[in-house]
């Protein structure tokens, strides 16, 4: 489920695989601005099923804590 | 190709998608988002500085409503929506309305079943009356997008909770390329002629062997199959794709169902032309290209069978051979494609709804052509009429005939919208845009002619007239109905220029016939002419103007 969680979001983001880790931080990529996040999120529930509550959603700041909501 | 998307909902990602494409188009970047109509109305905005050529308009009507569900509420502010969008307009870009699909939570639990058809026709109607009063809008079919999506895939309230982002990943990905489709739409010259093979194609199994076998064509299994192949064809016929028959049968057979069985969506009269017999079919493509004087390029070449195909493609190479689908489910579908690819229009004019009709009493011309001993008593047989009608009640049809007309078009200036319009409203541009009609039917608005008076000699710039026409000493006709004009106004010389085109060799020595001399070579390969009013010759056509033509039947009549 990582790497499709992963290459998802690279795929939104337009940018080469292994741009993306589970440890970056989304302030440190360039594309990942505020309008991307918002899709990466519909995406994860359209594409994944992976749900993450709104809340929680306009909070988050980096891939470790998008996977551990993930489970 | 410059184009602008404007909405009241956030769109930046339709947007960064268009513009990440990889394609030609470049892609206005709004500022802001939700700010449609202040875009529209600031004369001063950055979409007015990006000046795109088309803009597309995706409103979201619950949005405009501001979740109002009172019918009354709601006519008036679509009216004040369109009110101050029709002020805003500019005349150089085309628009795109999106027509409305309303959506919002609160609709699920609203009892009264049909009010959100009802608030979404408010918006429809008064779109439709838009497009009626401005040629240069035209309407998106949005509703229609969401609808094959489904609305539950194709918004989402997170993502609208999140940054007022209304259509989901997959419904932008569709609005992108319904996007992409209506540019290519706008921008490539349609194809004209959809050319049939019959057993296999348009029924299932041989019309020589329906007496043992009788072919598929009915209302359940492979036979609605094909029932539904003819649906959709007949749909794009009404709309101005002429098709043709090109098939190896007895031709008696094929009549029998074509006439006859009952299933049977495509009648004779469906087709300008047909060609049943035992000849190659490349042969006779090239003939029916003849007879309704269109290049190759104008044809599209539906059959099942990879060897006819490929010896079309091979020998005609601009003809287009789309491939035929191996399921007979796919049959419609498949033709659904090759109508967008090929020949979906932005705009049907009257024109194109009547075309089949005109070019069928063209093959019937050429009948007469063949009987009649000769070709002047062939002209004079046909008692053709010509009449002027009033260039800005046919505008439409007027930037077709300039921009689509390459045979029988002296100079190949194309307009835009904008220039057209000025041109209309400019005093010292004549315009004459002339109407034919003959015993087997109206030919419709076929010509057009445009005079600069601006200069001490007043030139003709532009000289159009459809290909249908062509052949007849019309031009003889109209040119001598200019000259007229030309003089009345009190000119004593007239000028026409000749451009060379790949096209236009038919039209080239048309001002030497008509008896004007050469005066200039242009640089481009051009030539200037000119006549002096009291030297226009007397020119031989069997031409009758309208008005007289009228007289002629009431003297009839008494």
């Amino acid at each position: 489920m990582k790497e499709k969680v992963i290459a998802l979001i690279e795929e939104i983001l337009k940018v080469p695989s292994g741009t993306v880790t589970e440890e970056t931080m989304i302030e440190d990529v360039e594309q990942w601005d505020s309008l991307a996040h918002v899709m990466i999120i519909g995406a994860l529930e359209e594409k994944l099923g992976i749900s993450i509550p709104l809340e929680e959603a306009i909070e988050l700041t980096g891939m470790k804590e998008l996977l551990e909501k993930i489970g | 190709m410059k184009i602008g998307l404007l909405s009241n909902t956030n769109m930046d990602f339709v947007v960064r998608q268009l513009r990440q494409g990889g394609t030609a188009l470049s892609v206005y970047e709004p500022e802001g988002y939700g700010n449609e109509l202040g875009m529209l109305l600031d004369g001063d905005s950055s979409y007015h500085a990006f000046a795109p050529e088309i803009t597309f308009i995706i409103e979201d009507l619950m949005e405009l409503l501001g979740h109002d569900l009172d019918l009354c509420n709601a006519e008036a502010k679509v009216e004040s929506w369109f009110i101050e969008a029709e002020s805003a307009l500019r005349t150089d870009s085309i628009y795109y309305i999106s027509d409305a699909y309303l959506w919002g939570p609160e609709l699920d639990v609203v009892q009264e079943s049909g009010r959100k058809a009802a608030l979404e026709q408010i918006w429809q109607k008064r779109l439709e009356s838009c497009v009626l009063r401005h040629a240069n809008v035209r309407i998106l079919p949005y509703r229609r997008m969401i609808e094959k999506l489904g609305e539950e895939a194709a918004f989402s309230l997170k993502m609208w909770y999140m940054g007022r982002i209304l259509l989901s990943g997959e419904a932008q990905k569709r609005l992108c390329a319904c996007i992409l489709e209506t540019v290519e739409t706008e921008t490539r010259t349609p194809r004209k002629v959809l050319l049939l093979d019959l057993d296999n194609t348009l029924w299932g199994g041989l019309a020589g062997e329906a007496l043992q076998d009788p072919v598929k064509l009915s209302e359940e299994h492979t036979g609605l199959a094909y029932k539904n192949l003819q649906r959709v064809i007949l749909q794009m016929q009404r709309q101005g794709v002429l098709l043709g028959i090109v098939s190896k049968n007895n031709e008696e057979d094929a009549m029998e169902i074509l006439t006859g069985h009952p299933h049977m969506i495509l009648r004779p009269q469906c087709f300008a032309v047909k060609k049943i017999n035992w000849k190659q079919k490349h042969e006779n493509i090239l003939e029916i290209a003849k007879e309704l004087n269109l290049g190759e390029d104008s044809f599209v070449f539906f059959d099942d069978s990879p060897a006819e195909r490929a010896l079309v493609k091979e020998l005609l190479p601009e003809v287009a051979v789309p491939d035929f689908p191996e399921k007979a489910e796919d049959l419609a579908p498949a033709m659904i494609k090759i109508y967008k690819k090929y020949f979906a229009k932005p705009v049907l004019t009257g024109e194109d709804l009547e075309k089949t009709a005109q070019y069928a009493a063209n093959a019937k011309r050429n009948e007469l052509k063949n009987a009649a001993s000769n070709f002047e008593e062939y002209l004079r047989q046909l008692q053709i009429t010509l009449g002027r009608v009033e260039p800005g009640l046919f505008s439409g049809r007027m930037a077709q005939l300039v921009n689509k007309t390459n045979q029988f078009n002296l100079t190949t200036k194309r307009y835009t919208q904008l220039q057209l319009q000025q041109m209309l409203e400019d005093k010292e541009k004549r315009i004459y845009l002339y109407r034919s009609a003959d015993r087997f039917g109206d030919n419709g608005v076929i010509a057009v002619v445009i005079v600069d008076t601006s200069g001490e000699i007043p030139v003709v710039e532009e000289f159009a007239m459809s290909c249908r026409v062509m052949g007849r000493r019309l031009e003889y006709a109209i040119m001598t109905d200019v000259e007229q004009d030309i003089k009345t106004a009190g000119f004593r010389c007239l000028r026409g220029l000749y451009l060379p085109t790949k096209k236009n060799k038919p039209v080239a020595e048309l001002y030497r016939q008509l008896g004007y001399r050469p005066i200039q070579e242009q640089p481009d390969g051009g030539t200037v002419y000119e006549i002096e009013m009291t030297q226009i010759p007397e020119r031989v056509y069997y031409v009758v103007k309208e008005a007289e033509a009228d007289e002629r039947k009431s003297n009839c009549v008494d």
